[in-house]
């Protein structure tokens, strides 16, 4: 095996690889013995086959055998070497491959940078908490409490106040003729809720059961029935009846019919449920500033094919996006070229972390064990109560989806093991702060 | 000058049109035992039942442009076999191994023109 390197240049290698054509020859020899020990020919007792009858019939296949294993050991030897790590499969293209003469073929190849791992130890990084106060606790029970108020029909009649649900049956009219969708029989209003459009909760405001009246209403600009959208309209509305919430009063009793021995458990459970969003949540801010100051050190450069390839996938989003006028009013303004551009910076940065991502698993010895796996299986599952069967079956049948699986897990264990090394200070923030969705 | 009717014996050469010879040459032999005499210049043939030596020997040399110096044959018999209890018998084979002059071969694997 003879090896000429034709090109070095920043990440990417071309080789000329040339191996003689006797050892291929005797390689394909040894392939056809080894056939006809075990071919079967009318006419021939099993394994007496002559050789030259096995070559007519297999030789072909034989060649074209030899042929791709030679070249694949051939590679695997030489970058084996050399000690390369190729960052996607290497091109190989062959030049010459006669039966008798020698083989000879070309391969083009990015390799991976040299990954210099940071010093996980000298980062340091702020964490956001925000504890979870009593008064957030009151509130997230309040709310669940107000979403269980049970509706007492009033008897009296007297005009609808902020708070009251009317039921209401309405015809919506464009133009002095009736539109789709806009016809209602016995919906419930609520006064001062949302849900509406505005304007016409408001307005349904002071009437009371039996009374009929129209409304003006001008649809927001950004309604998703194109047709509407910006337009006024007028409502016939005929008042049915009139409701009140009877607000729950949040004592042991109520915390029992929800399924606690008592109030205190109750208030217990919300305080949990809300912590642990804020674990989350603190989480994942940490790991956002993590990943930040690990990609201010991935300085190296990226092997073109594996941006190339992110930023396709990236670019493909983005061309459905505005197919299906979707696009971020800032990314439609800008022209093609300056969007392609900065896609391309956003593909280049995060390719640069995953390499290096990748690199502090391979040096830490990360692994996602079988166990990690079907934990997070059984995540999925829980996500599709039902069908279960058919999720585990998805996973069996596709190692691919597995390996999806296994992507997310390998990050965040890398991830823990960062934290664990750097110096994390607790900061505390306000509930607000810490859910904030911050720019990417 | 005499149209005397001999009882002659079969001509010596029978005259085969190119037809008539695939009639009589069924095809190649390609057994164990066929491959290996070919070492003594020997190729086998399956031939039509009723073939004689002479047909044989004018249809491969007609055929395959090769002389033929001489011609073995053998009739394999069928097998009797049973269908559904019913006894039957497997067509008889005649096969041939036709000896070819020094140097000369015959390539099973091109085509005839």
């Amino acid at each position: 095996m003879q090896v000429t390197e034709t090109l070095t240049d920043g990440l990417k290698r071309n080789f000329t690889v040339v191996i003689p054509g006797s050892d291929l020859s005797e390689k394909r020899d040894k392939r056809l013995a080894e056939l006809s020990k075990t071919m079967q020919m009318p006419g021939f007792r099993p394994g007496k086959v002559p050789l030259s009858m096995v070559r007519k019939r297999f030789g072909e296949a034989v060649a074209a055998e030899v042929l791709e294993a030679s070249v694949n050991d051939a590679t695997d030897k030489m970058m084996a070497e050399r000690s390369l790590r190729p960052a996607v499969s290497p091109k190989v293209e062959v030049v010459n491959a006669g039966t008798e003469a020698d083989l000879e073929f070309k391969i083009e190849m990015e390799v991976l940078p040299d990954v210099t791992l940071p010093d996980l130890k000298s980062l340091t990084l702020t964490r956001p908490i925000a504890p979870v106060t009593d008064a957030e606790v009151d509130d997230a029970i309040a709310k669940f409490a107000d979403q269980r108020a049970t509706l007492v029909p009033v008897e009296e009649v007297r005009p609808a106040v902020t708070g009251d649900v009317v039921t209401v049956d309405f015809l919506g009219k464009l133009d002095g003729t009736p539109f789709d969708g806009g016809a209602a029989q016995d919906s419930d209003v609520e006064i001062g809720g949302s849900g509406f459009i505005p304007g016409f909760a408001e307005q349904i405001e002071g009437m009371s059961v039996g009374e009929e009246k129209i409304i003006n209403v001008t649809f927001p600009t950004e309604y998703h029935a194109a047709n509407l959208a910006g337009k006024d309209v007028t409502f016939d509305i005929t008042v049915k009846a009139l409701k009140q919430k009877t607000p729950v009063v949040i004592d042991d009793a109520f915390a029992e019919t929800n399924g606690f021995e008592n109030l205190e458990e109750f208030r217990k459970f919300f305080k949990d449920r809300l912590e642990q969003q804020r674990a989350g949540a603190s989480r994942m801010k940490v790991k956002r500033a993590l990943l930040d100051e690990l990609a201010k050190q991935a300085d190296f450069t990226a092997p073109e094919t594996l941006v190339e390839a992110e930023f396709a996938e990236i670019w493909r989003q983005v061309e459905a996006e505005r197919a299906g006028g979707r696009l971020d009013a800032e990314d439609a303004a800008k022209d093609e070229e300056t969007l392609r551009a900065e896609y391309r910076a956003i593909a280049d940065r995060r390719v640069r972390l995953g390499l290096l991502v990748a690199e502090i698993g391979r040096s830490t010895n990360v692994q996602v064990t079988e166990q990690d796996l079907r934990r997070a299986m059984i995540n999925e599952m829980q996500q599709f109560p039902g069908q279960e069967k058919m999720i585990i079956d998805f996973y069996q049948k596709n190692p691919r989806a597995m390996d999806r699986l296994r992507g997310p897990i390998f990050e965040d264990k890398v991830v823990d093991h960062a934290l664990e090394l750097a110096t994390v200070t607790d900061q505390e923030v306000t509930t607000e702060v810490l859910f904030a969705d911050d720019e990417e | 000058m005499s149209t005397s009717v001999s009882k002659a014996p079969a001509a010596k050469k029978p005259v085969l049109s190119r037809e008539a010879m695939f009639d009589v040459i069924r095809g190649p032999l390609i057994t164990e035992k066929a491959t290996a005499l070919s070492e003594r210049n020997q190729v086998g043939f399956k031939v039509a039942i009723d073939a004689t030596k002479p047909m044989i020997k004018a249809s491969v040399e007609g055929l395959f442009g090769v002389k033929v110096t001489g011609v073995n044959t053998l009739i394999q018999k069928g097998k009797a076999k049973r269908f559904k209890g019913r006894p039957g018998k497997r067509s008889d084979l005649k096969k041939a191994f036709v000896t070819l002059a020094e140097g000369q071969l015959i390539d099973f694997t091109t085509r005839l023109a």
